[in-house]
């Protein structure tokens, strides 16, 4: 068995093939993590000379890493040597990471599960496309994550946008969440107990979380889910696991009977083309990289990639509809000071509420908002607000003094609907610093995703106002782009080797499976039929896990 | 190293020892976990500075820049004594264009001193460095409210009082805006994120702790200055 990449979906499948008691190849194009250098979870800015600016302050040139010195990411929106190119009037940044475990390392842990109406959102609303799964049959799979990732949160029997799951015992809101909850309650948006992959107590050799609040440095003792220290480190252990670091697939090799019957990567130390020979090939690469690698695999079987004889490879890309707004809240200054880092991220969000209410709307699905605020730990740009109000002097430390902890945020995330413009294909023109053929990313937002950032404009103007807040401000990124986040700034790109009933506009069955190729399995965001405003991560978890048991029973019956 | 950084890799050592032991995993407690946060915190001591990049002139500038722009309260230090000269010059060290900035900026600076004072800006009088940075910062200001007016968004009534804004500067005093605001945003940043700053602040997190909770009182207070006072 050879599985490509090492994220959720990776991650999973390993872990549950070697229970199985598989043997397993797992190739990473990054380097192997090391936890205890790469997780800078428990320093202060003060520990470096560059106190988090990075070397030379390449922060301040924008040159710094995504998300800041002390985040564990390992990769982003522009890699050395590895370049994607852009169509003409379109805009896309593709976020790749490169280290044992990707983006679970340092992602916002939220882990929602789809509702029943999202996996038939075409029979509901005549846009996009149905699943070929329901959510009664998807429900087993994600109480089955849910309770191996280790998912906060709490049940409502009254809310649709948020079903019932297994879930830990969520921290206490903090002030300000309960602030945003009491204006949410009057507006009539629901404001519950959050949903994220963090242990609240002990679980699997898992040490309950120790709330310093640094999710996205990674965290030591994995209290926090991650694909690399909680699903394979364990799997290697059982030694049924070789783990193949800096090997970059380039293509899927076939036999010429519809089978898979390996791969071939570059070894990144070598610079040398090698192959590995497997049973079966499973996929976890990411949406797009899974994607440019079955295009790239060209043979006369499958002259338009491996498992593309419908053509959707590459089509229907989606992100999020991001939108993001913060505040100042007057009521929280001068409050005695307490520790608001707790389990990193917040710990109350608001899912969709306006379920029902489509007739009222002028633009279709919906979005959750996602909270900020609190004393965070001062770091570089902290405080710049502050000082550019002031000019100088002892303004400064008064304003930031006055100010520190007052502030809020409100990030919407919230469905596009598949269209025919956004998808990624191979640029024939222009190869990777390994030989591979890059893609090439056209995306546009149609006016369904304008009209519902302009929505979550409102309401978070609404929530802030109605706390007695002001707005102060949005996020540069936003503001470049006039009010919607940029594409594949989201970082939950999906769509893109969907699966489906009919093979002629699908490339997987339910099961992962390609309808083609029996022995060839996709388990990254690229299966997903459409991306509805619930973080990908926990669905990837749960679809990666029930396509491993079906690869293993078909293993198991000869038909694999 | 110092022992400090030791003490805190054998901390985190434990950490990953007992994740990998299955069983002994419970055994690390939330001391343990305290333990790696006071010995990441203990800050070392060295000797007096040697800049790397500024000369004697610069480094003078620097500094009494750092004085003016985070000076000395009743509650905490200056930036000077949170390290921002040095910080600066780290950075420079590593960065051409970074020290460009400084060291053409500085010039920059002396030249409209003597201009205005008839002196360079370090030997000119407090009284006579504060009016060239009230004069720079007015200019900026007015730099800001033109380009705010000019985004959209800010027209509408829920955006009153909206702060963000890039710097464009068009006056004779364009340089040293632009200059100011480097020195600014790298000293206020060197301040914030030292332990002085961070105390001033009074950030209290990055702990370990067993159980997480919120300050009752702290929920009164707020919500006894929020809207949704409970009379």
């Amino acid at each position: 068995m050879v599985v490509v990449g090492s994220g959720a979906g990776g991650g999973t499948t390993v872990r549950v093939l070697t229970e199985h008691g598989i043997k397993c190849a797992l190739l990473e194009a990054g380097p192997m993590l090391n936890v205890a250098q790469e997780f800078k979870e428990h320093q202060m800015p003060f520990d470096v000379p560059h106190r988090g600016a990075e070397d030379g302050g390449a922060a301040y040139f924008g040159n710094g890493k995504p998300f800041g010195y002390f985040s564990t990411t390992s990769g982003g929106w522009e890699l050395d040597g590895e370049p994607y190119t852009v169509g003409e009037g379109s805009e896309f940044r593709w976020f790749r990471s490169r280290i044992l475990g990707g983006r679970t390392n340092h992602y916002g842990r939220m882990s929602f599960r789809f509702s029943p109406y999202d996996f038939q959102p075409y029979s509901k609303d005549g846009l996009g496309f149905d699943w070929p799964v329901t959510y009664d049959e998807m429900a087993p799979w994600y109480d089955k994550a849910e309770r191996f990732v280790g998912v906060t949160g709490a049940n409502h029997n009254d809310l649709p946008s948020a079903p019932n799951g297994q879930f830990l015992k969520p921290p206490p809101p903090k002030v300000h969440e309960l602030l945003i909850k009491k204006a949410c309650d009057k507006m009539g948006v629901y404001c519950i107990p959050n949903r994220r992959a963090i242990v609240t107590e002990p679980m699997k050799g898992r040490i309950p979380c120790h709330y310093c609040g640094q999710c996205g440095r990674g965290c030591q003792t994995a209290s926090a889910y991650s694909s690399s220290q909680v699903e394979i480190f364990p799997a290697m252990k059982s030694g049924k696991l070789t783990v193949f670091n800096n090997a970059m697939v380039r293509e899927v090799l076939t036999d010429g009977n519809g089978k898979a019957t390996g791969v071939v990567y570059i070894d990144k130390n070598t610079r040398r083309e090698k192959v590995i020979r497997a049973r079966a090939v499973v996929l976890a690469a990411s949406a797009c990289e899974s994607a440019r690698i079955l295009l790239n695999s060209k043979t006369t079987e499958f002259p338009n990639g491996v498992a593309n004889g419908s053509g959707v490879v590459g089509r229907f890309l989606m992100d999020s509809v991001g939108f993001g707004l913060s505040g100042n809240v007057p009521a929280l200054e001068g409050m005695k000071h307490y520790n608001t880092d707790g389990a990193g991220g917040a710990h109350l969000y608001m899912p969709w509420w306006l379920w029902d209410k489509h007739g009222k709307l002028d633009f279709p699905r919906g979005y959750h908002i996602e909270i900020g605020g609190g004393y965070g730990m001062p770091g570089i740009g902290s405080f710049q607000g502050a000082a550019r109000r002031a000019g100088y002097g002892q303004g400064i430390k008064d304003t930031a003094r006055k100010e520190y902890g007052c502030s809020i945020g409100f990030a919407g995330r919230g469905e596009m609907i598949p269209n025919m413009h956004s998808y990624c294909e191979i640029d024939r023109s222009v190869v990777d610093r390994w030989g591979i053929p890059v893609l090439k990313f056209h995306f546009k937002w149609t006016d369904y995703e304008w009209k519902q950032a302009r929505h979550m404009e409102k309401t978070f103007a609404e929530i802030i106002t109605t706390m007695g807040g002001r707005v102060t401000g949005l996020s540069a990124a936003q503001r470049e782009a006039d009010g919607i986040s940029t594409p594949g700034t989201i970082i939950h790109e999906v769509g893109t080797v969907r699966m489906g009933k009919d093979r002629r506009d699908s490339a997987l069955n339910k099961y992962c499976q390609a309808h083609e190729l029996k022995n060839l399995y996709v388990v990254d965001g690229g299966f997903f039929v459409s991306n509805p405003d619930k973080n990908p991560t926990l669905t990837i978890n749960a679809f990666a896990w029930r396509a491993a048991d079906h690869l293993a029973e078909e293993m198991r019956k000869g038909n694999v | 190293m110092s022992k400090s950084i030791t003490t805190r890799r054998d901390a985190l050592r434990r950490i990953a020892l007992a994740l990998t032991a299955a069983g002994s995993a419970m055994e690390l407690n939330a001391q343990e976990a305290q333990h790696v946060h006071s010995a990441a915190a203990a800050d070392t001591k060295g000797g007096k500075y040697q800049p790397k990049v500024f000369n004697e002139h610069e480094w003078a500038t620097v500094t009494r820049l750092s004085e003016l722009i985070v000076p000395a309260d009743a509650r905490s230090g200056s930036a000077v004594d949170a390290g921002a000269p040095q910080f600066i010059d780290v950075l420079c060290s590593q960065n051409a264009a970074l020290t460009a900035i400084f060291t053409g900026g500085i010039s920059w600076l002396d030249a409209e001193m003597r201009r205005r004072a008839g002196k360079e800006f370090v030997t000119s009088t407090a009284v006579e460095q504060t009016a060239m940075l009230d004069a720079i910062v007015a200019a900026e200001r007015t730099v800001r409210e033109q380009n705010a007016e000019e985004l959209l968004f800010a027209r509408a009534p829920q955006y009153k009082g909206f702060s963000s804004y890039t710097v464009k500067p068009g006056t004779d005093l364009a340089p040293g805006v632009r200059f100011f605001d480097w020195a600014r945003r790298l000293i206020v940043d060197a301040y914030f994120t030292s332990p002085i700053g961070i105390k001033d602040v009074n950030y209290v997190g990055n702990q370990a702790l067993s159980k997480y909770e919120v300050p009752q009182e702290a929920i009164d207070y707020a919500f006894n200055r929020s809207p949704f006072r409970i009379v």
